[in-house]
């Protein structure tokens, strides 16, 4: 078919030996905005057809030297001509062998003389059988070639999966049952195909720290995607492996998935720790000698100091152990951040941690003439006792360093039952609000409040960041490393807690710190509160 | 009767930091060794009270010298741990370890005496 359309509604061949009745015919077809082409020969019809085959043909079978039959017998041999509908034309009375007709290739016959109109239906009828199985090849065409076109493009794609170098996994999002994993992956976790798809992450043993993937999917959950998130696994052999993670968050057939792309960074944390302990070492020891050697000048028994000189070996002494502080720090946070410092929780009382706080804490208040309340609560916390023994004297050394002589610092602890709202128990200068709190478990607020000039409202959000101090000026007049804070944060995020800071009522700075309490120690909490 | 202490050090300052430390807060006679072979070999013939051992060696860490020193006539020597990997806070790394106490590095060789006769309660 042209593009565009044509004068004519279809180009039809009639073919008969009759003059007469091929004028009649064309004359009735011409009538209709038909375009008619008349031949009176068998042979002259073929060669009409071959060199520019019409839409229809319209055939007399009895015609001298060939006849209608063979005619359409040829047409139907030949690939040009083939698809032509024929229609046979049959003078009354003549034998017309319908069955002959139909197993030469024709569609249709039609007996003269005519009744015109059922010629015209007729012809119509198959002139549009012809279009619509036209519009259907070129359908199926069009349908083959987008089959071959996804296959390829979907080729493209499973051998994107399967022969990622990244382990790729496809998980559930609800159970985290495996669905599809590469080779990588496979390889990875030394295990085969059907031991992994079907299963849910906790039936194999993988060893994950399932707290903390809860923790990744609900931020997973939340954001809809995941960066470089550090996981251990273990492998089939037992093998513990480092695998940096980032998910995002499908749907497969309506079921929300995980994508899951993985990164072995084993060797990378192994030199990365190797690293830490390497600095650790040589930055200590030759401090170690440093410090040594001035302690020994100060004591004035290897030759006598003016009280300048004293002086003098009091000031190095005190800048080297600031900068062993500094390197102490900076380890720490390292350890902590690369997971390297696992926590080792034990039941611990709460009083006494405080108590232990404040005798760690009591001289450098004392000397900035301070006075330290503590107000603790009795209940037994299931945490590391170094870690938090570290967070509050960290968060007492920030008090203390921010606070005026004469002023007071208050270490507190409130119990947060859930059935209490929240704004009853924290202040209403609370930054930021803590909003997932509401549904969250019983968890203990630890409060550390002081009367220093407080921290600007822009700058609560940053102090948690490393090196960042309101006045840097500050810091290094207070002796701080301008870690604590980050340091703080790591050890309350590791005990899956929540610390930020907020102004204090009439001034000053207020610290909180949440620590979730398990269900056991509830009950303790209960029979201490109706005791 | 004195007591007769070994520090184990690669670090020559170190080494003569500590002794001098020792020296001057104590009556204590000092040795000093130069690694974990030269260690053992010491402890084998002097009547030590106590060994300073530095984890960070190399060809012989601490740990390798302290299991030698264990399994010896020198069982009995009670092994103070110095490490400048050793901080508070990772002080459970060193649990398993046979030793009488872990110090951190850097310490102040002056209060290193008291610290070591609390440690060896020597008092």
């Amino acid at each position: 078919m042209t593009a565009g359309a044509p004068p004519y509604r279809a180009d039809v061949l009639a073919i008969d030996d009759t003059p007469e009745n091929l004028q009649l015919l064309s004359q009735l077809l011409t009538d209709r905005h038909y375009k008619v082409r008349s031949v009176t020969k068998g042979r002259t019809a073929l060669r009409a057809a071959q060199a520019a085959p019409p839409d229809l043909i319209l055939l007399d079978i009895n015609m001298p030297e060939m006849g209608g039959y063979e005619v359409c017998e040829r047409l139907k041999a030949d690939d040009i001509t083939r698809e032509i509908p024929v229609i046979f034309i049959s003078a009354l009375g003549e034998t017309l062998d319908k069955v002959r007709a139909f197993e030469v290739g024709g569609v249709d016959f039609v007996t003269k003389p005519f009744q015109v109109e059922e010629v015209m239906a007729r012809i119509e009828t198959h002139l549009q059988l012809r279009r619509l199985r036209q519009q259907l090849q070129a359908q199926n065409v069009r349908l083959q070639q987008e089959i071959r076109d996804r296959k390829r493009a979907q080729e493209t794609f499973t051998k994107a999966f399967r022969s990622s170098p990244s382990p790729i996994a496809i998980t559930t999002l609800e159970g985290g049952r495996f669905l599809e994993v590469n080779a990588s992956f496979l390889a990875l976790s030394g295990y085969t195909r059907p031991e992994v798809i079907g299963f849910r992450l906790d039936e194999l043993a993988l060893g994950l720290d399932m707290n903390r993937y809860h923790q990744g999917r609900a931020q997973l959950e939340q954001a809809g995607v995941l960066h470089n998130w550090e996981l251990e696994l273990c492998t089939k052999a037992g093998e513990r492996r480092t695998v940096l993670l980032s998910v995002e968050s499908i749907e497969l057939e309506g079921q929300p998935c995980a994508l899951t792309i993985a990164n072995d960074i084993t060797e990378r944390k192994r030199l990365e720790n190797e690293f830490i302990s390497l600095v650790s070492h040589e930055l200590k020891t030759p401090m170690n000698s440093m410090i040594g050697a001035l302690d020994l000048l100060g004591t004035g028994q290897l030759g006598t100091l003016t009280a300048k000189g004293q002086q003098m070996i009091a000031m190095a002494i005190n800048n080297a152990e600031r900068l062993v502080r500094l390197v102490n720090d900076i380890l720490d946070l390292e350890r902590m951040k690369s997971g390297h410092l696992t926590l080792h929780p034990q039941d611990c009382g709460l009083s006494e941690l405080f108590e232990q706080a404040v005798t760690v804490m009591q001289p450098m208040a004392q000397e900035a003439d301070i006075s330290l309340i503590v107000e603790p609560v009795v209940v037994t916390l299931h945490v590391d006792g170094d870690r938090i023994q570290q967070l509050l004297t960290n968060l007492l050394s920030n008090a203390i360093k921010f606070s005026s002589p004469g002023s007071t610092i208050w270490l507190s602890a409130q119990i947060q039952s859930p059935s209490i709202p929240d704004r009853v128990l924290l202040p209403t200068t609370l930054h930021p609000p803590p909003s997932t709190l509401s549904a969250s478990p019983p968890a203990l607020h630890i409060t550390v409040r002081d009367q220093g000039r407080g921290i600007p409202p822009e700058k609560l959000d940053l102090v948690f960041d490393r090196f960042q101090q309101v006045d840097a000026s500050d810091a290094r007049a207070k002796g701080g490393t301008g870690l604590g804070l980050s340091i703080c944060r790591q050890i309350v995020q590791q005990h899956q807690g929540q610390i930020w800071a907020a102004r204090a009522p009439g001034g000053g700075s207020i610290f909180h710190v949440l620590l979730p309490l398990t269900t056991e120690i509830t009950d303790v909490i209960d029979e201490v509160v109706h005791d | 009767m004195t007591k007769c202490i070994l520090i184990v050090d690669d670090e020559a300052d170190v080494r003569e930091v500590t002794k001098l430390g020792l020296e001057m807060s104590t009556d204590w006679q000092i040795l000093t060794a130069t690694s974990g072979a030269d260690a053992i070999e010491i402890a084998a013939q002097a009547h030590l009270d106590a060994i300073l051992l530095d984890m960070m060696m190399p060809d012989m860490d601490g740990r390798a010298t302290l299991k030698q020193l264990k399994t010896d006539q020198t069982q009995a020597i009670p092994v103070i741990l110095v490490t400048a990997k050793a901080h508070p806070s990772n002080q459970q790394d060193f649990d398993s370890l046979d030793v009488a106490a872990v110090l951190a590095k850097p310490f102040r060789p002056l209060k290193l005496a008291a610290k070591i006769s609390r440690i060896l309660g020597w008092e």
